[in-house]
């Protein structure tokens, strides 16, 4: 039993990353209708960023979240304003190509600046944590996860509460509509991918503690995101977040499976977002839009 | 069709036609090559292998070449960037053997690559020494031109089985977690068969993604059969996270080791004081007590590595078997007495020398099995070699301490 | 005139090599001699054939599919499975391997294609991945029932002139994945095609079985994709899922097509030709060398890697049309046509 309880909080806790990893992969799919394969890139930016303040400045890990998220979504906005924003009305498949080529540019210019050693960042307080009986409970991931929420729940702020927000929302719903009510449809666009970026920026931080990272390691968390934002439901954060949280489950009693069962970790993963695509499109809370 | 289009066209081929044909190389000159992963995920790897190929670059030509029957050859390495894909690692190493007229080969990174050029040497009868492609299954093959000078992937964990048997109090139970790709399922399957013969029971084998990040269940296994010995066969990046988190979730053994990672000195960096008591098995350390019949002594190759790469600490014995591959190339060679890559792969297949890294001689299926693998700690932040006693200069720190009384 | 000179160039590509390999090394003509040309060539028919294959799902149907790679990958165990395991002769096994790939795709196809857009893309891409893992990790009885982790090792195939005899089989390939998309474009069955691309709901009034022409022409994909991967494995000897099922093939493929233009018949291999042919310029395996000014050895091949995402992203920003939309005569390639089709697809 507590071995069961145990497994239900590494699940949840390892969930915190996932979370943050895909809110924003999500966001940019849904509103802007782009499958950005440089998110793990991005993701790993923040992860550089983290690293640097930590080994040079001494900083919290969790107080360089907000750098990471800022410099992003500079990042980010130009990114949109700058190059996507020139082929958001060709066909879906050439933002795949246009991200594809971002991220070879940005893990590369990583390899350039930081070279391809490992590094993580292990604070002090890294690897302590709450004792229940048997059940262990680590500081890092549980703040992780608090902040992935956290992060889920301003940015359901922003989109909900805020005038750009709004207009996010009316872009997700028509475009062209919402161009002809005024609003500055470049600006928006520039806003949605920054909010994106920001949140891979804020996923990287998280992941810097929980791993080691290298110009690279972003890449199994773009294919990551997709299952995360496909079993939630496209379209809304809260959804992303049960998305993320059950990835981390599926994958922590996929990898608990007696034997060699645990290889199958990804392919129980990718199948089940199979499955739930064939028989619930819209997710497992999403509504059909 | 415009006139600009034609134009472009005929450019484009002129342009393919003239530039063609490489420039051949000089009569005195002996070129290698080797495909390496300058970008991508291998890039880390690839570098070492690079630096350890260099070292030898430099040392041989300061003293004129290699020498064949009284001449000295000065030696080229012409390196590609295969962007850590074996299929690219393909095309390039062809683009050696027949564009750059490369006379030898030297190898890539990585099992899978290694097996994709192996053929390709093969096809080509060109010989080909390689230092970083340890699984056995390469050398099953019945290739006759690929040569490996480090000890076979079953090695990597029995010295510290071995070890382990010497300890007291002896530790009996073993966790063997793994990753599933070749090079790693065939250390972990050598411990199954091997453990039992030192009297240990491997009481858990799992075998995870190659890869993963999120390790936590892989560790809550090995926590619920209470191993005293938890054994990992991955790479850096899986070391680092297995033992993030062995602390958090208080996975307490008496031995932690694993196949690759605590011997770079990133995993020191990365860690930090976590890394202390971790053991690895290891191809060579700087430690090693081996009297070379040529070439640098260890302590010499130590310091022409830090003199050459500053700032990068002792070399890992990536680098050194790297440059093993240089030397047994050269040896053979210079006992071949010709650049017939005929001869001088059998010169290969009879080649017994001892230098800084070791033995290197090679079975009938070109892999060295002679040359002993060592068991390293990370005591207080250093790398200490503990196992076997003859070349050790520290004693192992057993058992290690429960994570909370650090 | 495109056309004559493009002849004339494929002819000597494909003719070359006949004329004596020891005469043209001897005489110095360049890339068309060697063993590295075969090489190179082989993978760029490799590719044709992907890309070709990839456009009837996604170019002519309108459904992009992002994991085709797992049909490389299924043909390439096909073959090599019944080389390694059953002893069969090369060009005995290679016909299972389209007929296993195609087999598969409508197996998957027919729950699969009922997604539209995105969700098929990632379906497709959840399949691909899932079933390269199965292939590495399944067991039987204890032993991995597809040479598992250690991949499978194919006998070297004992024939003289072994580069040459697969750079003509690729090509044989590539040429029958040309010539399936020809008839395709020219039959009712792509008609078919088209229309359910254009407007799903109407090719269905108008009589257009949707499922079986859908699932019909994934598997014809997956069949042509098949047969690469069957060549693969004997050709490249070792076979793993790193080397059969690489998820940057699907990207690439897909890529191959868009850059030449999707929905033609020669456009997906002109994409091919110019991608690869780009990788390998940049990856320095061309015989033609170039130099960067002030960057180190070092830092050579990351700026390789830059320069090519640089220009996936230009090319993608200004020739959203394919480069076969100016080649083939119907547009210029001119500052206005850039300004043009910048200004069809930005905000």
């Amino acid at each position: 039993m507590a071995d069961f309880v145990q497994l239900v909080i590494l699940g949840l806790l390892a969930g915190g990353v996932y979370v943050a990893v895909g809110v924003g992969f999500g966001l940019v799919w849904g509103v802007l209708n782009i499958v950005n394969l440089a998110h793990g890139a991005l993701v790993i930016i923040g992860s550089y960023i983290t690293w640097q303040l930590f080994t040079a400045l001494h900083l919290d890990p969790f107080l360089t979240l907000p750098v990471d998220a800022v410099a992003l979504f500079v990042l980010g906005y130009a990114l949109q304003r700058g190059v996507i924003n020139r082929i958001i009305r060709a066909p879906l498949l050439f933002t795949f190509l246009l991200t594809f080529g971002l991220n070879l540019v940005v893990i590369n210019v990583l390899l350039f600046i930081f070279g391809s050693d490992f590094r993580s960042v292990t604070p002090a307080y890294s690897g302590q944590g709450l004792e229940f009986g048997s059940v262990v409970i680590p500081y890092v991931p549980l703040i992780s996860l608090g902040v992935a929420i956290l992060l889920s729940a301003a940015l359901a702020f922003i989109l909900n509460r805020t005038r750009i927000g709004l207009a996010i929302n009316a872009i997700a719903a028509d475009r062209d509509a919402a161009q002809l009510v005024g609003i500055d449809l470049r600006h928006a666009y520039a806003v949605t991918f920054g909010l994106g970026a920001a949140c891979a920026g804020v996923a990287g931080g998280l992941i810097a503690m929980s791993q080691a990272i290298t110009p690279t390691a972003g890449e199994p968390y773009t294919l990551q995101a997709f299952v995360v934002v496909i079993l939630g439901g496209l379209g809304r954060v809260s959804a992303t977040v049960v998305g993320g949280l059950a990835f981390g489950l599926v994958e922590v009693f996929a990898q608990s499976i007696p034997g060699s069962g645990s290889v199958f970790a990804n392919a129980i993963a990718f199948g089940l977002m199979v499955l739930v695509l064939v028989t619930r499109p819209q997710g497992l809370l999403g509504r059909l839009r | 069709m415009t006139v600009r289009k034609l134009a472009l066209l005929a450019a484009a081929a002129v342009a393919a036609v003239a530039c063609g044909g490489g420039t051949s190389t000089g009569q005195t000159t002996i070129t290698l090559g080797a495909p390496l992963g300058l970008t991508g995920s291998l890039t880390k790897e690839s570098t070492l292998t690079q630096q350890g190929y260099n070292l030898w670059l430099d040392w041989i030509n300061a003293r004129g070449g290699i020498v064949v029957n009284g001449v000295k050859h000065p030696v080229v390495i012409k390196y590609y960037d295969d962007t850590s894909n074996a299929n690219q690692s393909a095309v390039l190493m062809q683009k050696l053997i027949t564009e750059d007229k490369a006379q030898f080969l030297l190898g890539p990174y990585g099992s899978a690559a290694t097996a994709t050029d192996a053929a390709i040497a093969e096809q080509n009868q060109i010989p080909m020494v390689e230092a970083n492609g340890a699984a056995q299954s390469i050398f099953n093959q019945g290739y006759k031109y690929t040569f490996g000078v480090l000890s076979p992937a079953n090695k990597y964990l029995e010295g510290v089985i071995d070890m382990a048997a010497t300890l007291s109090p002896k530790p009996t139970t073993i966790a063997m977690l793994s990753a599933d790709d070749n090079f790693s399922i065939e250390v972990a399957d050598a411990i199954n068969s091997y453990a039992p013969t030192k009297g240990m029971r491997v009481v858990l084998y799992k075998k995870y993604k190659n890869g993963a990040t999120n390790l936590s269940a892989e560790v809550q296994a090995a926590k619920a059969v209470n191993a005293d010995i938890v054994l990992n066969s991955g790479h850096l990046q899986e070391a680092i996270a297995i033992n993030k988190a062995a602390k958090e979730q208080k996975l307490n053994a008496k031995i932690f080791a694993y196949s690759v990672g605590p011997s770079t000195p990133d995993f020191i960096a990365a860690l930090g004081n976590d890394a202390n008591y971790v053991y690895d098995g290891s191809q060579w350390t700087p430690q090693v007590k081996y009297t070379p019949a040529f070439y640098l002594t260890v302590s010499d190759y130590v310091a022409a590595y830090k003199a050459k790469y500053p700032g990068l600490g002792d070399p890992d014995y990536h680098v050194a078997e790297s440059t093993a591959a240089c030397l047994a190339l050269q040896r053979a060679i210079e006992n071949a007495g010709s650049l017939d890559p005929k001869k001088v792969r059998d010169a290969l297949a009879a080649l017994d020398v001892t230098v800084f890294f070791g033995q290197i001689k090679f079975d009938s299926r070109g892999i060295n099995i002679y040359k002993p693998m060592v068991v390293e700690q990370i005591q207080a932040g250093v790398h200490h070699t503990v196992f076997p006693a003859d070349v050790a200069d520290a004693q192992a720190k057993y058992p290690t301490p429960a994570w909370d009384q650090r | 005139m495109f056309l004559i000179l493009g002849a004339i160039l494929a002819a000597y590509a494909l003719l070359a090599p006949l004329t004596s390999l020891d005469a043209a090394q001897s005489a110095n003509v360049p890339l068309l001699a060697d063993r590295l040309w075969f090489r190179i060539a082989t993978i760029i028919a490799m590719f044709i054939v992907m890309a070709t294959a990839w456009n009837i799902i996604g170019g002519i149907t309108g459904y992009a599919a992002f994991g085709n790679v797992a049909f490389f990958g299924i043909g390439a165990y096909t073959t090599g499975m019944l080389i390694a395991k059953a002893k069969w002769p090369f060009l005995v096994a290679l016909p299972f391997a389209p007929l296993v790939s195609a087999g598969f795709a409508a197996l998957v196809g027919l729950p699969l294609l009922r997604l539209r857009g995105h969700y098929f893309a990632v379906a497709s891409l959840g399949v691909g991945v899932a079933v390269g893992e199965l292939v590495q990790n399944i067991d039987y009885g204890g032993q991995p029932l597809f040479g598992g982790a250690s991949g499978l090792f194919l006998p070297i195939y004992a024939i003289d002139n072994r580069g040459l005899f697969f750079f003509y089989l690729m090509v044989a390939a590539a040429t029958i994945a040309i010539a399936v998309t020809w008839w395709v474009l020219r039959s009712r069955f792509g008609y078919g095609l088209i229309a359910i691309r254009e407007n799903e709901e109407a090719a269905a009034v108008l009589g257009v079985n949707t499922t079986v022409y859908k699932v019909a022409a994934f598997a014809l994909s997956a069949a042509l994709t098949g047969l690469a991967g069957g060549i693969f494995s004997q050709w490249n000897v070792f076979i793993n899922q790193d080397n059969t099922f690489p998820i940057d093939y699907n990207v690439q493929m897909i890529l191959m097509a868009l850059l030449g233009g999707t929905g033609t018949v020669f456009g997906p291999a002109v994409g091919a030709v110019l991608l690869q042919l780009l990788i390998q310029f940049l990856g320095g395996s061309l015989p033609i060398s170039f130099d960067i000014p002030f960057v180190s050895a070092d830092a050579r091949p990351i700026l390789a890697q830059v320069i090519l995402g640089v220009l996936l992203v230009g090319v993608v920003i200004f020739v959203p049309r394919g480069v076969i939309d100016f080649f083939g005569g119907r547009s210029r390639l001119s500052l206005s046509y850039l300004r043009r089709s910048l200004r069809e697809t930005s905000l």
